[in-house]
């Protein structure tokens, strides 16, 4: 599904991603996970385009769209992303959140588009916030509400970045639990994440990244079970 | 008259008599109207002018430093409005005036029409700079959220970032408002007849300082409105800052 050959990125003179191959196949939960600053957040990024690759092709359903001239948007409507800040729209309602994009972009009428936030919204149990503002929310409620925003443009492949990060401890469980449900579905996603118990849970493929590069890849029971790169084991004394 | 000494009785016969000669005396009124309406026009349109040049000066600052390789027009029309704003913010609100009267609208015997232009030009220089501060402080994953859902840059813009800017950018312009209101006291330099000229020629004919009074209070009312005005807007772009 996402097909990433010789991906590399500089930051001025920094080059954070050394040249990345790597194959997304549909229905896969990759887990990415490493020390900071070793580009997974970046990597992800790329993966929409958020961040403008320096160098490699990035395929998605057979278009290289690290190489478009336009019409990037029309792919990114198939991505959804979740962010670590949340970064919902603090002057929309909790429902405008959800239904902007669908609206805008002509994905489906208001009413249509009302309906979908309202089944969205009853999934998550948060059906009474619908007219409430982000502000009102715990981070717990904030995270789940982007979640079903990115759903609501029903993407093929969902990129989560640290998802889980700026939530307080109580909080972290309800959003991995409607990740790993969209999992279970079958929701084909990619996740940049510190949660190891999640990424041994959920994860099909972990990956960890060091230095701007794939260092080791492998199925969860294998990868933490029994890490091969010196590195890597490093890592996991310090993280698990 | 003020020679004697005050008493509370000849303090009110003094006020009513000042009041007398200052706006009944040979239908004196007139010129007060006449001032306060020249000076409510033209700071009314120079304010619009200011907001509407000043959004669009803002606007295409903001697109030239968020592309990444920008077209030789857009980097054109971006010089130009730097120097523009640089310019106004750069020379003394009476010499741009001035300007405006003897050099650019020399042709002109219209004083409010040169004062709204004069007015409104010099407060897009300083709206740009609002509203670009304001579209700057909407954090970038906004942005990122947006163009994420396969929103355009442009629909973005238009329906997250500005909605946002322009709240955050109200105070300041209420500021703004108030700066021009004032300023335009200064009208009477190009013998524009404002509220302040009129009162300085009451004050010549009556040989009495008491207009100064009078067109600060007046001046002080029209600014406790627009502050009023302000604040109103502001609570009610603020309904989503609800916790």
């Amino acid at each position: 599904m996402i097909n990433v050959k010789g991906l590399r990125k500089s930051f001025k003179k920094i080059e954070v991603l050394r040249g990345i191959d790597e194959e997304i196949r549909r229905g896969e939960k990759v887990v990415i996970v490493g020390p900071s600053g070793s580009g997974k957040s970046t990597f992800l990024r790329c993966l929409n385009l958020l961040e403008t690759p320096s160098a490699g092709e990035i395929w998605f359903e057979g278009v290289d769209i690290a190489n478009l001239r336009k019409g990037l948007d029309q792919h990114r409507q198939k991505m959804g992303m979740v962010f670590q800040h949340f970064n919902l729209f603090p002057h929309l309602t909790v429902e405008e959140n959800i239904t902007l994009a669908p609206i805008t972009l002509g994905k489906a009428t208001k009413p249509d588009a009302c309906a979908t936030a309202k089944r969205l919204l009853e999934r998550i149990g948060l059906t009474d916030k619908a007219d409430k503002y982000p502000g009102t929310l715990s981070g717990g409620q904030k995270q789940r509400v982007a979640i079903v925003r990115a759903l609501a443009m029903e993407p093929i492949v969902m990129l989560f970045d640290e998802p889980t990060s700026a939530l307080d401890p109580e909080m972290v469980g309800e959003v991995l639990d409607l990740i790993g449900d969209l999992a279970n579905e079958g929701m084909t996603m990619v996740m940049v994440t510190h949660e190891m118990g999640f990424a041994k849970k959920v994860g099909n493929r972990v990956l960890f990244m060091d230095e701007g590069l794939i260092v080791e890849q492998g199925r969860p029971d294998a990868f933490f079970g029994s890490p091969r790169s010196p590195r890597l084991q490093d890592f996991l004394a310090k993280v698990l | 008259m003020l020679s004697i000494p005050y008493t509370i009785e000849n303090l009110i016969a003094s006020v009513s008599d000042t009041i007398f000669r200052v706006f009944i005396v040979q239908d004196r009124y007139q010129l007060w109207l006449t001032g306060l309406q020249n000076t409510l026009v033209i700071a009314f349109f120079a304010l619009w002018i200011g907001l509407i040049l000043g959004f669009l000066l803002a606007v295409l600052r903001v697109v030239h430093d968020a592309t990444p390789r920008p077209p030789v027009w857009l980097r054109v029309l971006n010089r130009l409005a730097k120097i523009y704003i640089s310019i106004i913010r750069g020379v003394p609100m009476v010499v741009q005036l001035m300007i405006f009267n003897f050099i650019i609208l020399a042709a002109s015997r219209n004083g409010v029409l040169i004062g709204i232009l004069a007015f409104g030009f010099n407060s897009s220089a300083y709206v740009a700079e609002i509203f670009r501060a304001g579209i700057l402080s909407v954090d970038k994953g906004q942005m990122e959220a947006g163009r994420s859902l396969g929103l355009s840059y442009a629909q973005t813009m238009r329906k997250i970032i500005m909605p946002q800017a322009i709240k955050n950018s109200i105070p300041t312009l209420g500021n703004e408002f108030i700066t021009v209101l004032k300023e335009t006291s200064i009208a009477g330099q190009v013998a524009i007849m404002d509220i302040t000229r009129a009162g300085a020629v009451i004050r010549g004919l009556t040989y009495n300082p008491s207009p100064l009074i009078f067109v600060a209070l007046i001046y002080l009312v029209m600014v406790l409105f627009l502050e009023f005005v302000v604040g109103r807007i502001e609570r009610r772009l603020r309904r989503s800052d609800q916790r």
